[in-house]
């Protein structure tokens, strides 16, 4: 069991980790090609970028206070909270900065162990409402594919794993085994990120601008697809 | 398989054989020359299919049918593009029996695309701003270049562009300048001091005028309305008979069709030398000209759009429009066209001219921005197979928020809204009088 722990904390982990990392940097060059690409053209179009509407866009979603209890505000407090625990928590834990330091020099201050044991359950209990909610509303379910329902899952896992291993008191499995599942299904979750969904975390700054350059139209668009489809002597 | 579908609405089809290939011939087109492609690419990563848009969108909350949920019809698109233009999709394709574009998978996206009023109301509550309007817009141009689009507005559109009348509705020429006629004598007789006219192909008129044709046909108070503010603020303005129509359906299905009307349109300018195209009192044709100048007209050649309630509303704060104060003693409330509003292009601009010209100005509980549409947007109102969806489903929510507000008229200026908003009170037997801005502005205008 050891031996798999160390293999997992070790290559699988530096591994997957490097994938995440890359496969979102290359997600994030190619969106930011085709953004400068398109801005290029508004700009040899003269047209001018709403920068001010789209930056107040953006925050308003960074910083969600105002859309909390707007609509469906159960769901939204639930994913709201449940994206801050999962965000904070890995980052900020103590063992985690630990890890980090040992392994290339770099730390960081670390929050407190009750409030990483408060945001851990936070993110337990939060991924398990997606989860229910997503199976339970008519609507969730109308628009959900197999991966939907898997990923609240699926992150809720090291959030689980992780929590028992450091509570033996409560820990039915043995350590190693809980760290075992913690640090497998972390790794799952880095090497599928830039694939799925999940890569909104890095795409998510960018996305008001892409749908406010969407409009903007290619200026002999129209034309090239009439003439690519032969249609140029079709009547309407 | 069917080689034809059978929609909710009418569609003069031709050519029923090999859909999927034609769709993806189509699609790829487009997807080759527009900015299309890039947007989709984003979308189909970020979409969490985290269902917000349903408590946005007035047809779902109506229906509560799965398939009016914003995303769900949006997915329909994105499954087509990830499918067959991404290399996942092709790699998939390759490796199992992942997804084949099927004819069945076709007439879904034609029903579903034009149950959608494209107001855009659930990009609002999109936490990923995906662009639900957008992608219903970009599906129906596919589809309309395998020939599935509303008869209502193909027929509209063939008429602007190769008709006689150069207007959707095939009003002759002759008989526009009867109206015309006929509108100055009734103005004469209302206001017999101010000689109100309807200046006709007025060469080198700084604004040309360009309603909805409807308005011709439907609307005498709103265009009254219009020429008695466009003379009280002495402006130089005139209605070109070659073409003065100013809808646009290209912004509701056809980036092709919405190039050559706004080309048309400008072409007339030019013809009469104007220097600004104005808007009459409708959402749509201002969106289309407005974005449709900036789209597909070469900078040097674009003249300002404005739409007449900024104008309007402009000459009123320079103190050029004179208003008599609280002239309309009954409640009044206002619907935002979603086709002004939702950017918060013209939201205030109106709402300051009906304050002060208003006793008791109501507003409607969810207004401006966030307005609900009237449930006949994206080109659906002129439809009429679909009368009874557009005013159970599409327009019960419009219709509830104008009965709690318990006002004697709502003021709606847009020529889709105005007609979905007549029929609205009809079927749900609501104590309101429809009216447009400026049919209430006439009553308080100082020409002194």
């Amino acid at each position: 069991m050891e031996h798999w722990l160390e293999w997992a904390r070790g290559p699988l982990f530096r591994a997957s980790f490097a994938i995440m990392i890359l496969g979102l940097l290359r997600v994030l060059v190619l969106q930011a090609i085709s953004l400068f690409g398109l801005i290029r053209q508004a700009k040899r179009n003269q047209r001018k970028i709403p920068y001010a509407v789209v930056a107040k866009a953006s925050l308003r979603w960074l910083i969600p206070v105002g859309k909390l209890f707007e609509r469906r505000a159960v769901f939204s407090l639930t994913s709201v909270l449940f994206h801050i625990c999962i965000i904070v928590v890995p980052i900020l834990l103590g063992a985690h900065i630990l890890l980090w330091e040992r392994g290339i020099g770099l730390s960081w201050p670390a929050i407190s162990m009750q409030l990483a044991d408060i945001l851990t359950l936070g993110a337990i209990v939060t991924g398990l409402a997606l989860f229910v909610i997503r199976l339970s509303v008519m609507a969730n379910r109308a628009i959900s594919r197999a991966q939907d329902y898997v990923w609240p899952l699926l992150i809720v896992l090291p959030f689980l794993s992780g929590y028992l291993a450091m509570h033996p008191a409560i820990n039915p499995f043995s350590y190693e085994a809980s760290m075992l599942i913690h640090v497998l299904s972390a790794n799952l979750i880095f090497l599928l990120l830039p694939f799925s969904k999940l890569s909104h975390m890095a795409l998510f700054p960018a996305t008001q601008l892409v749908s406010e350059l969407g409009w903007f139209l290619k200026p002999d668009s129209a034309q090239k697809v009439m003439t690519t489809l032969h249609k140029e002597n079709e009547a309407i | 398989m069917k080689a034809q579908a059978k929609y909710s609405y009418h569609v003069e089809a031709v050519d029923g054989q090999e859909r999927p290939r034609r769709f993806l011939e189509a699609f790829a087109a487009i997807l080759e020359h527009s900015n299309y492609g890039p947007v989709l690419e984003h979308y189909t990563r970020v979409s969490a299919k985290c269902s917000r848009c349903t408590a946005s969108c007035q047809v779902y909350e109506a229906s509560g049918d799965p398939r009016d949920i914003p995303c769900h019809r949006t997915e329909l698109l994105l499954k087509v593009y990830r499918r067959y233009f991404t290399l996942a999709g092709q790699l998939k394709a390759r490796l199992y029996d992942y997804y084949t574009l099927t004819d069945a998978h076709i007439d879904e996206m034609a029903e579903e695309f034009w149950r959608c009023t494209a107001c855009r109301r659930c990009k609002l509550s999109c936490p990923m701003g995906i662009d639900h309007g957008m992608v219903a817009h970009l599906a129906r141009w596919v589809m309309s270049e395998i020939d599935i689009v509303p008869k209502a507005l193909l027929v509209s559109v063939r008429e602007q562009l190769e008709g006689k009348s150069k207007n959707t509705s095939a009003i002759p020429v002759a008989a526009i300048k009867d109206t015309l006629e006929f509108l100055e004598e009734e103005l004469e007789e209302v206001f017999p001091d101010q000689k109100i006219k309807f200046p006709v192909d007025v060469e080198g008129a700084k604004y040309v005028f360009f309603p909805a044709v409807s308005d011709y046909l439907m609307e005498a108070d709103t265009l009254m309305g219009n020429a008695a503010m466009m003379h009280a603020i002495d402006a130089s303005w005139t209605v070109g008979t070659q073409n003065l129509d100013g809808i646009d359906y290209g912004l509701f299905y056809s980036d092709r069709m919405w190039e050559r009307i706004i080309k048309a349109q400008l072409a007339e300018i030019k013809r009469l030398g104007g220097q600004v195209m104005l808007i009459g009192e409708c959402g749509h044709a201002s969106r289309s000209a407005r974005e449709g100048m900036q789209n597909f007209i070469a900078p040097e050649d674009r003249v300002p759009v404005v739409n007449i309630m900024e104008l309007a509303h402009e000459k009123f704060r320079q103190g050029k429009l004179k208003l008599k104060p609280d002239v309309i003693e009954e409640r009044t409330t206002y619907h935002d066209p979603c086709n002004i509003a939702r950017t918060g292009w013209i939201v205030e601009q109106p709402r300051v001219l009906l304050r002060h010209i208003c006793k008791d100005f109501v507003e409607m509980d969810s207004h401006g921005v966030n307005g609900i549409c009237c449930g006949g947007g994206g080109g659906t109102v002129s439809i009429d197979e679909i009368h009874e969806f557009r005013m159970m489903i599409g327009g019960k929510t419009k219709a509830e928020q104008i009965r709690k507000t318990g006002a004697h008229y709502v003021v709606t200026p847009c020529a889709n809204c105005k007609k979905q908003v007549d029929e609205i009170i009809k079927a749900h037997k609501l104590p309101t009088n429809r009216v447009g801005l400026h049919d209430l502005l006439i009553k308080a205008i100082d020409f002194s």
